[in-house]
């Protein structure tokens, strides 16, 4: 569930000096930050999908920076990732931005221009942990229907009306009406409007 | 007419009635060697000895009572007459008593040479005319092959621009051959210089030393003289010359003679030289050309310190600016600022001097260090394409004796084409390894080995011709000139397949010469 985390920006670089510039720059802004010298490292640093965002390399021996991006999607990590490149390395950045990247910053950098992309990094990370825990939370609920209610939610959904609903389950109106009160409440739904936006957010998540 | 009847041997009558003093004559006669024709005033024949058949191929019989004149081709024939009859007018002597050399004609018609010698029998009125010929068909032919052998071999000295000599120890039996005197700008007939003649007039004052000591080495019967000097000659100019010469000892060992031969081979050296200008023009053509495929590397290499420079400095003016000023931080910036600005500034310093138009020039190199210092420059392309670079040096190698840039040149344009060959490999598999080891007692070994796709047999045939490539942007200079360097160091290149998969290149450079031999 969530806890109140402060997020911390994770930097891979396998440059020692730029990646202890990095470290001491978000320091001075009161950034936590932890430091990686390779995507390996990274990976296996037991993270516990804490908030966040990443700060990478995209040229590194061994693991590139676009190879961990491919391994963190295959993860389902949610942790938005800004690119640090060289000069020439556009083509690269572009594949890496059509992979998911928020951003990437040609080196050398203005430092507010990262803080910048790092405040809007950490603003997307909060936003989309908000957003999964909300669902997280829609599913908790839905789970909890008894099978009845279940298909009753389903119809209202679809649009259909309560006598309609009653043909369809073979059920009195009136059941029907029980029934959909019982729904509302246990999903915690203010209006019928607000029921229909919940199911369909987690159903349909592209809708 | 013949005042007394002819004397024709075989003829039975008059064999009989001939004096003794007449026999010997005929013994002798026959028994010359020589053709032997007796003639009286007016060129008839009046004896004609057995070599005379046997040289004409006529009987005496057949021939006896004509006239000489059918002994001999146009234009003696004709002018024959004239000749005796000038002879008996004045007494004018052309050829009695001197001989000549003439051209006969024998009865099947085919001429040869021959020299003539003529008699006047003394006390014979009217005169009579003994002639001497003797066949010199095969001195000729000797003669023409010794000229044609001759001028053969002026016109090879010619050629070859080299003359020959013989020096005698006693003074006698000088030779100087014509090539040499148009070598030495020498007058034909000065066919003796002493040697210390030679030496002041010739010889360049700053080779006098290396000359001498060859000399004396020579003489003192140690070795063959084979030296290489320059000369100067009277008009300034300097011709350099390969000189080979060897002493001739008597059978008490005293030095008889000196044959030599002198090579003017400034042609040699100038095409030589040209061609190590030109050598050293390409070698830096390719260095730059290696510098230009790896410029994005190298940007990429000095564009690390210089970002790090700007983000520690940022940082500092942060930290500064705290209420409570993080002042070991900012200390420990400023450190990193200076060490990373020095490493800015050895990327931009190790490029130019790989990049310089430069001196060749020798001294012991440590290769373990060697490949170290190149891993800066390698290592950067290595990354670009996301391969490890490895080192595996033996401790303890012996130093070589090389130009170390030269063979940096050599060791990147390896990796460089390791880094290439494996491009289209699985990640896992991308790694080059550069080994040195000792080879042997004189040679260190350097071996760069990548694991790539192989060399295709129909590649490695070429793979050392210049302007041979396989790849899309290559100079085809790179393999070439790198054997031309370790050539020129005394070394080999060749490659091997790898073990598992790719290709090894190996190089040998010989180990200096102990510093006990002194240098």
């Amino acid at each position: 569930m969530i806890k109140e985390q402060k997020p911390t920006v994770f930097v891979v670089d396998d440059d020692s000096a730029v990646r202890d510039s990095l470290r001491l720059l978000l320091k001075s802004v009161g950034l936590p930050v932890e430091v990686f010298e390779s995507g390996q490292e990274f990976l296996d640093a037991e993270r516990d999908d804490r908030p966040g965002c990443l700060v990478l390399d995209i040229r590194m021996p061994g693991m590139s920076g676009l190879e961990l991006q491919v391994k963190l999607n295959e993860r389902h990590s949610i942790l938005p990732i800004i690119f640090i490149t060289g000069h020439g390395d556009v083509p690269m950045a572009v594949e890496a931005m059509q992979a998911g990247a928020v951003d990437f910053i040609q080196k050398p950098f203005r430092d507010q221009d990262l803080l910048d992309r790092i405040n809007q990094a950490l603003e997307k990370d909060a936003g989309s942990r908000r957003m999964l825990a909300e669902r997280n939370m829609i599913r908790k609920r839905l789970e909890s229907l008894t099978p009845r209610e279940r298909e009753v939610l389903d119809l209202v959904v679809a649009g259909k009306a309560n006598k309609v609903i009653a043909g369809d389950l073979n059920l009195s109106q009136r059941t029907v009406e029980i029934h959909r009160a019982r729904v509302m409440e246990k999903m915690e739904a203010h209006s019928l409007a607000h029921l229909v936006r919940m199911v369909l957010e987690v159903e349909h998540p592209e809708a | 007419m013949p005042h007394r009847p002819h004397s024709a041997r075989g003829g039975s009558a008059g064999r009989r009635a001939r004096s003794s003093r007449e026999l010997e004559f005929r013994a002798l006669l026959d028994a010359a060697v020589d053709a032997i024709v007796v003639i009286d005033h007016e060129g008839t024949i009046e004896d004609f000895s057995r070599a005379a058949e046997q040289l004409f191929g006529y009987e005496a019989a057949e021939v006896v009572g004509r006239n000489v004149r059918d002994l001999m081709p146009e234009p003696y024939r004709s002018q024959h007459d004239g000749y005796m009859h000038r002879h008996l007018r004045t007494g004018e002597r052309r050829i009695i008593g001197i001989g000549r050399e003439v051209v006969a004609l024998r009865k099947d018609g085919r001429e040869f040479p021959c020299d003539l010698a003529v008699g006047q029998v003394r006390g014979s009125d009217p005169p009579r005319f003994v002639g001497f010929i003797r066949d010199i068909t095969q001195r000729k032919h000797a003669e023409e092959e010794l000229r044609r052998s001759e001028s053969e071999l002026r016109l090879a000295q010619e050629l070859a621009n080299l003359g020959n000599y013989v020096a005698g120890g006693d003074g006698g039996g000088d030779y100087v051959s014509p090539q040499l005197c148009r070598i030495l700008q020498l007058h034909p007939d000065q066919q003796r210089i002493t040697r210390e003649d030679y030496l002041d007039r010739w010889v360049h004052p700053a080779d006098r030393e290396r000359f001498e000591e060859a000399f004396a080495r020579m003489d003192s019967g140690t070795a063959p003289l084979d030296v290489e000097y320059r000369i100067v000659l009277a008009d300034g100019a300097v011709r350099h010359l390969h000189h080979l010469a060897q002493a001739v000892f008597g059978p008490g060992g005293q030095l008889v003679k000196h044959v030599g031969t002198i090579h003017d081979i400034t042609d040699r050296r100038r095409v030589e030289d040209e061609a190590r200008a030109l050598q050293e023009r390409l070698t830096h053509f390719s260095r730059l050309s290696t510098m230009g495929e790896m410029a994005a590397g190298l940007a990429h290499e000095i564009n690390q310190p210089l970002s790090a420079i700007a983000t520690y400095a940022q940082a500092c003016q942060r930290l500064i600016r705290l209420p409570e000023p993080a002042l070991e931080d900012v200390v420990d910036a400023l450190e990193q600022i200076n060490a990373q600005a020095l490493r800015a500034g050895e990327v931009i310093r190790r490029l130019r001097t790989f990049v310089k138009n430069r001196e060749v020039r020798r001294e012991p190199v440590d290769c373990t260090r060697l490949l170290e210092d190149l891993r800066m420059l390698a290592d950067t392309d290595a990354r670009l394409h996301n391969i490890r670079l490895r080192i595996d040096s033996d401790v303890g190698l012996p130093t070589v004796y090389a130009d170390p840039i030269q063979l940096q040149q050599v060791v990147l344009n390896l990796v460089r084409n390791a880094i290439d060959a494996m491009a289209e490999v699985p990640e896992e598999r991308r790694e080059v390894l550069l080994s040195s080891r000792k080879a042997s007692e004189d040679e260190v070994e350097i071996v760069v080995a990548d694991h790539g796709t192989g060399l295709a047999p129909e590649a490695t045939e070429h793979l050392f011709n210049p302007f041979f490539t396989t790849k899309a942007s290559g100079t085809g200079l790179g393999l070439a000139i790198s054997r031309s360097i370790v050539r020129a160091h005394g070394g080999r290149l060749w490659h091997t397949p790898n073990a598992e998969c790719g290709a090894r290149f190996h190089f040998t450079l010989p180990v200096s010469p102990a510093v006990t031999t002194g240098e």
